[in-house]
């Protein structure tokens, strides 16, 4: 198990680097994440069905300027995780699949304070840059660029470690005690998570032009999909 | 002296993706850009440490913009100290060039970028990760990058090119049509999206009229969640209070 978490927290932090410090190029997206963490904890498909509903839950809340959204990497980690041990424990029913994502938010929001306090110290890193050039040292921009990139990094491998280990933990310990019964009340809420996705999706997009085909294509989706089933 | 060799191009190209590797609140992405100019004025004041010290602070002044839009910033700058190195331009001219175009670069780049490619990469990517995990990843990994790397690869040679270049580029490219077109094409992905989530749903419960009711309260559920985005609620928010209502049902 423990080579799993060391690769974990190595992925991990590659794809938390690529969410603010360098490339981003969409590996800290959740289905990325999430598919990624479940093939380390053993199960690519259940990370990867955890990780395609998060994926839309958080977009309504863009990077703009220095808000901070909520950390969908981290959610991802933690889901990813969870959902891989809980289909090789308990099984992935939709009880637990739905409290995974629900659960997923305390690290969505917890995600941020960390952030925050990396970008605080990060503050006083170019301070000090600034100070260094003063003097005349023309190397102060490529000392400071490294560290800030390895706080980055220590910061996202020890928020994967963090929230992997959690989210085996909830599948392992938390999911257990409570009976199918439980489960099955559970997943009532199962189908407003990807409808919050479907809004997050809508909300960012919308114009004059937009909301009108929005729901135009949700009916003819539902509609085809009724037609065929009432045919076959 | 020449213009600048094509590998320190190539460096400052690479260097531009840590912008953001420093980025903090008080000069946001300034450490980034002057990691990124770097190389180049080491190539135009070589043997001169004073001049460069005096490049180098002054892209350590305050910076901020959407980071795939900075190439275009970041190749104009370049070739605006070229001129200053030569004596052929003041120096406070590349602030106010930087200053004149992060704001502004930085408002369309989050809107298409944030507002839209994004949604509609991730909208794509969920719908077709319902088929395979690995379309799902690599249809939202293409489309996004398709358009990002692009981007940063053509804004920068333009930047290249000199301001006026980098100011055509940014004309020409029609980023308001642009963001538009993904909008709309987002729009029908997350209306997909919504469709599918829906009729599994009412699956689950047979009868046409309790599936046209299951029809309905998905639309008004969607229509509600948007209502509440727009006045400011997060998507978290909602999470808790379902969360909330998940553990009193459990307690119960």
């Amino acid at each position: 198990m423990a080579w799993r978490f060391l690769l974990a927290a190595v992925l991990g932090g590659i794809c938390y680097l690529d969410r603010t410090a360098a490339f981003q190029v969409m590996l800290h997206r959740p289905l990325v994440v999430a598919s990624v963490m479940g093939a380390v904890f053993g199960n690519f498909a259940a990370g990867a069905q955890v990780g395609a509903v998060l994926e839309l839950l958080y977009i309504a809340r863009l990077p703009v300027g220095a808000s901070i959204p909520p950390d969908d990497t981290g959610a991802a980690v933690f889901g990813g995780a969870a959902a891989a041990a809980a289909s090789s424990s308990i099984g992935l029913d939709s009880g637990s699949f739905t409290s995974i994502l629900l659960l997923s938010v305390l690290c969505a929001e917890s995600g941020k304070f960390a952030d925050r306090f990396v970008r605080r110290i990060n503050g006083r890193i170019a301070h000090l840059t600034v100070e260094q050039m003063e003097r005349g040292d023309s190397l102060a921009v490529e000392h400071a660029m490294m560290a800030g990139i390895m706080l980055f990094a220590v910061l996202g491998m020890a928020l994967t470690l963090l929230f992997s280990g959690l989210g085996i933990s909830v599948a392992r310990f938390l999911l257990p005690r409570f009976g199918p019964e439980s489960h099955v009340q559970f997943a009532a809420l199962l189908p407003a998570l990807p409808l919050l996705g479907a809004a997050s999706v809508f909300s960012c997009s919308r114009t004059d032009r937009t909301a009108p085909v929005f729901y135009l294509t949700m009916g003819c989706v539902f509609a085809a999909t009724f037609f065929f089933r009432w045919v076959g | 002296m020449g213009g600048i060799p094509l590998r320190v191009r190539r460096k400052v190209w690479f260097r531009q993706f840590l912008l953001q590797g420093c980025w903090n609140y008080e000069g946001m992405q300034n450490v980034g850009f002057a990691y990124s100019i770097l190389p180049a004025l080491r190539d135009r004041y070589e043997g001169r440490p004073e001049e460069l010290s005096r490049g180098l602070k002054r892209h350590l002044e305050f910076f901020n913009t959407h980071p795939a839009m900075a190439a275009v910033i970041l190749g104009a700058a370049i070739r605006l100290e070229e001129r200053v190195a030569a004596g052929k331009a003041d120096p406070r001219a590349v602030g106010t060039f930087k200053v004149g175009l992060m704001g502004s670069l930085g408002a369309i780049g989050d809107s298409f970028f944030w507002g839209a490619l994004k949604p509609m990469a991730s909208a794509a990517g969920a719908i077709l990760a319902l088929v395979h995990p690995l379309l799902g990843i690599a249809t939202l990994l293409f489309l996004y990058n398709s358009s990002h790397l692009a981007l940063r690869f053509r804004g920068f040679a333009a930047g290249m090119e000199g301001e006026e270049s980098a100011v055509r580029f940014l004309k020409d490219a029609g980023f308001t049509g642009r963001t538009e077109d993904r909008k709309m094409i987002a729009a029908i992905l997350g209306g997909a999206y919504a469709g599918v989530v829906v009729s599994r749903t009412a699956h689950m419960f047979g009868g046409a009229w309790l599936d046209l009711g299951v029809f309905l309260a998905a639309a008004l559920a969607v229509h509600l969640f948007t209502v509440l985005f727009r006045k400011a609620v997060s998507p978290s928010e909602v999470l808790f209070l379902l969360l909330i209502i998940g553990t009193l049902i459990l307690w119960q």
